[in-house]
């Protein structure tokens, strides 16, 4: 269960109210402001939360503030917002993924659509999981949940449902950054290097990890053991390189790397394929061969043409000469005849 | 169907017969020259994070292979002339698979360039000017046609490398590709063999031949080491006393005909084509950047190219077929300018083109008119400077065009990493193709009345008893002969006359 919603310490929360409020900056504005179910971008939502709204339900949440601004520096506070209308037109779904690599001050709310206003008697729960949530606030058409995220543990399924006639329901993943690895198998060769790639795409991780499968297990490579086996190379913040020298049949396999962020870490798999050189020399002599048999079938082709050629001009020489020998004793008519001819 | 073979020797191109199996290896030949260097691109990515080096460096192999194969235009002219066709496609074809197969052992970037650039660049070099010089040899009456299915050949080995190399690159990892390839252009072997040598097109001025008596004839027409590619060589061989001052140059130009220089259609093509291909290459390079810029999602924008290429391939034997029209051919030249200024007209229109179905309109128009071009680019040249000096024209004009086609895209990069629009690649790419169309069509209206004039002149001379043939046949009667080659009829008529000459010079015997 999330700490946001235990309450501790009252007079801890005006000395902390004094700090916040010494150290500048406007209040914050927790109503829910309008956006679509589309914008799901967290970074453009960012807003610098240096102040308490003191509408802002309960004591519960000046612990979470007490725990963050322990856990971080005071201006890495971000605050991000989160909405999702209700019912939902046909085309968006009432579900929203958002990721989280960072502790993070959320707020999620659901928005019932204008259309259905005129609905009274609304029941709405918000759950995490299984657990039901308390402390929602509600403003005209909107029920929302603010929290602080900033352990793993934290993180997962909130949705919320609202009960009348009909019931809508919408659910907020919240995850860690997801990354990809490649679904093709690296296809390398014996005694050749292979370099696998990772990336982290707008998050910056930690620490990357890599993993080689052993049997079922999974183990750490540890690339200042085996130095001249494995080169692990952070080229940039969000990029990784494993590099595998001399390859062999065992080096075959499924590898992970594992990227680390404050909130969790996330995996991402690649696949090894190692080959021996006979593999592509099959098909390159296969190929060779045919060429071999086509061009000499093609030159065949062609002496066979030419020796019917020569035969066949022999044998009209031998006519045209029979002609000429007759032509010569018939006469010119005939010659001037053969001119008109052509 | 030879239509005037009936005559015994040296009876003018085929236009058939034979010559549809040289157009096939033509086919294949033209196509890998074409194909091959885009074809690569799949494996750039796997080869950059391998060598560790950025994609601009990677890139670099490909450009080198494509500055080499237009590059090495005159090297290959001088070996066709010297050779003939056939040996020059043979090594050439070796020369790619050894290329390959040795890229496939490479340890860095650097031997990559090596191999893959300038081997492989150089066998396709030695592969793509033969093959459009021998459909000059083997074709008149239909070589439209013939150059437009031979020039088809890209498109179709383009649309075939793609997805095999793909297939090859999740088998077998880049370096099995690279042997596999290496294996595959072996096949310009196949077609080399095919380009069986044949005599000169059109018969060289033939009385003082025929005074030899009929086995020199039957001599030359059989004889298949050497192709008589140079009509000079003829003449030649009878008055080597006489010209013993002009014999250096005459020798340098039976090699490379630099002569043509002075040549006005030559001239005019050259500008031309130098002007156009500044815009030609560019739009195709960044069609599918540009799709994922205005939102299309990558397989949308590489199936923009598939359909270019389809298009594409569709149009060039169509547009042989139109070009062999008796209403088109005699004025190609202003069909062919007319396909630079569409294709410019497309790439200006662009920028208007809004969403997906915009950009798939102007990619089957773009394929339209980039075909319409390319079938009648060898063509044009050839009608213009005759099939006899074709063979160092093609040389000298792909040396001049390589400097451009290497230009155009980065300067379209640069354009649009300044101005972060890609409309001005486009208005800028448009507006060089429009403007080398008009001036291909001006000038050559201009060169067309010049050859009717020098046509007019010509039949004046003859009508005085001058007999104008048994006289000194230097280069410049000849030279005549050969500007004669614009208008096509003009070659037609010529032949019937030195097949009469013929007749008589049997009878004679």
């Amino acid at each position: 269960m999330p700490a946001a919603f235990s309450g501790k310490r009252p007079g801890l929360r005006l000395l902390l109210l004094l700090c916040l409020s010494l150290s500048g900056g406007s209040p914050a504005d927790p109503t829910v402001t309008t956006q679509d179910a589309s914008h799901s971008q967290a970074n453009s939502l960012t807003k610098m939360q240096t102040g308490l709204n003191v509408s802002s339900p309960g004591p519960d949440l000046t612990t979470q503030e007490f725990k963050q601004e322990t856990k971080e520096h005071v201006s890495n506070a971000t605050f991000v917002e989160y909405e999702i209308l209700l019912p939902g037109v046909s085309g968006t779904s009432t579900e929203k993924n958002i990721t989280l690599d960072r502790a993070t001050r959320i707020e999620l709310s659901c928005r019932l659509d204008n259309k259905y206003s005129h609905l009274k008697s609304l029941q709405v729960t918000w759950k995490w999981g299984n657990e039901t949530l308390r402390h929602i606030n509600k403003t005209e058409n909107s029920w929302g949940i603010q929290l602080r995220i900033w352990d793993n543990s934290q993180l997962g399924s909130y949705s919320c449902t609202l009960k009348g006639e009909e019931e809508m329901h919408a659910v907020f993943h919240l995850q860690v950054p997801k990354i990809e690895g490649k679904e093709k198998p690296i296809v390398s060769y014996e005694g050749d290097t292979a370099v696998m790639i990772c990336k982290s795409y707008g998050y910056t991780p930690t620490a990357w990890t890599w993993y080689m499968t052993n049997g079922s297990e999974q183990v750490a490579i540890n690339d200042s053991l085996l130095a001249d086996k494995y080169v692990i190379n952070r080229v940039s913040a969000n990029v990784t390189h494993l590099k595998i020298l001399k390859l062999t049949k065992e080096d075959d396999g499924i590898y992970w790397c594992e990227a680390g962020f404050e909130l969790g870490k996330s995996k991402g798999k690649l696949k090894l394929k190692v080959l021996s050189l006979m593999v592509p020399l099959k098909p390159f002599l296969a190929i060779v061969a045919e060429v071999i048999v086509l061009v000499t079938v093609v030159f065949l082709y062609e002496i066979y043409s030419k020796k019917k050629e020569k035969c066949a001009a022999d044998e009209k020489e031998f006519d045209q000469i029979e002609q000429l020998k007759s032509e010569e004793s018939n006469g010119l008519e005939n010659s001037s005849t053969r001119h008109r001819k052509i | 169907m030879p239509p005037l073979a009936n005559a015994g020797q040296a009876p003018g191109p085929p236009d058939g017969g034979w010559g549809w199996a040289v157009v096939c290896g033509a086919f294949v030949s033209i196509g890998f020259a074409y194909a091959f260097p885009k074809g690569l691109a799949i494996f750039f990515k796997e080869i950059q994070d391998f060598f560790g080096t950025s994609y601009s460096e990677v890139a670099w192999v490909s450009s080198i292979m494509l500055a080499t194969t237009y590059g090495a235009g005159p090297i290959s002219s001088i070996l066709v002339n010297r050779y003939g066709s056939r040996p020059v496609v043979i090594f050439g074809g070796l020369l790619c698979g050894i290329g390959m197969v040795s890229a496939a052992f490479c340890t860095s970037i650097l031997q990559l360039y090596i191999c893959v650039g300038f081997i492989t660049g150089f066998g396709l070099a030695l592969n793509l000017q033969p093959s459009v010089i021998i459909i000059g040899k083997y074709f008149l009456k239909r070589r439209p046609i013939a150059n437009g299915l031979a020039m088809a050949g890209s498109p179709v080995m383009l649309c075939t490398l793609a997805p095999l190399n793909q297939f090859l690159f999740d088998n077998f990892g880049w370096r099995g590709s690279f042997l596999i390839l290496g294996a595959i252009l072996l096949h310009c072997c196949v077609a080399g063999a095919l380009f069986r040598p044949i005599g000169a097109p059109t018969p060289p001025v033939k009385p003082q031949v025929t005074g030899k008596g009929k086995d020199a004839l039957k001599e030359e027409v059989t004889e298949d080491a050497m192709e008589m590619g140079s009509p000079t060589k003829v003449p030649m061989e009878d008055k080597v006393e006489e010209e013993g001052g002009k014999a250096c140059c005459e020798k340098i130009n039976q090699y490379l005909d630099f002569s043509l220089f002075k040549h006005r259609g030559f001239l005019i093509y050259l500008i031309g084509n130098v002007l156009m291909f500044l815009g030609f290459f560019a739009p195709i390079v960044f069609l599918a950047p540009y799709a994922k810029h205005i939102g299309i999602d990558e397989y949308s924008a590489a199936f923009l190219l598939s359909i270019l290429a389809i298009v594409d391939m569709i149009a060039r034997p169509t547009t042989g077929i139109i070009a062999n029209s008796k209403w088109v051919r005699p004025q190609i030249q202003y069909f062919f300018s007319f396909s630079i200024a569409f294709n410019g007209t497309c790439h200006l229109l662009c920028p208007l083109a809004s969403g997906y179905t915009g950009l798939v309109i102007y990619a089957i128009f773009f394929g339209l008119a980039f075909g319409m071009v390319c079938a009648m680019l060898f063509e044009t040249l050839m009608d213009l400077v005759g099939a006899a000096r074709f063979t160092s024209a093609v040389g000298l004009v792909t040396i001049a065009e390589c400097c451009t086609i290497l230009l155009g895209p980065p300067i379209g990069g640069t354009l649009i990493d300044t101005f972060g629009d890609y409309k001005y690649m486009f208005i800028k790419c448009g507006a060089v193709m429009v403007l080398a169309g008009t001036f291909l069509f001006i000038m050559n209206y201009y060169n067309y009345r010049m050859l009717a004039k020098e046509e007019k002149e010509r039949k004046a001379k003859e009508e005085n008893p001058k007999p104008v043939r048994t006289e000194n046949e230097g280069r410049n009667s000849w030279n005549k002969e050969t500007t004669r080659d614009g208008p096509e009829l003009e070659p037609l008529s010529k032949e019937q006359e030195g097949l009469k000459e013929e007749v008589n010079g049997i009878n004679e015997v």
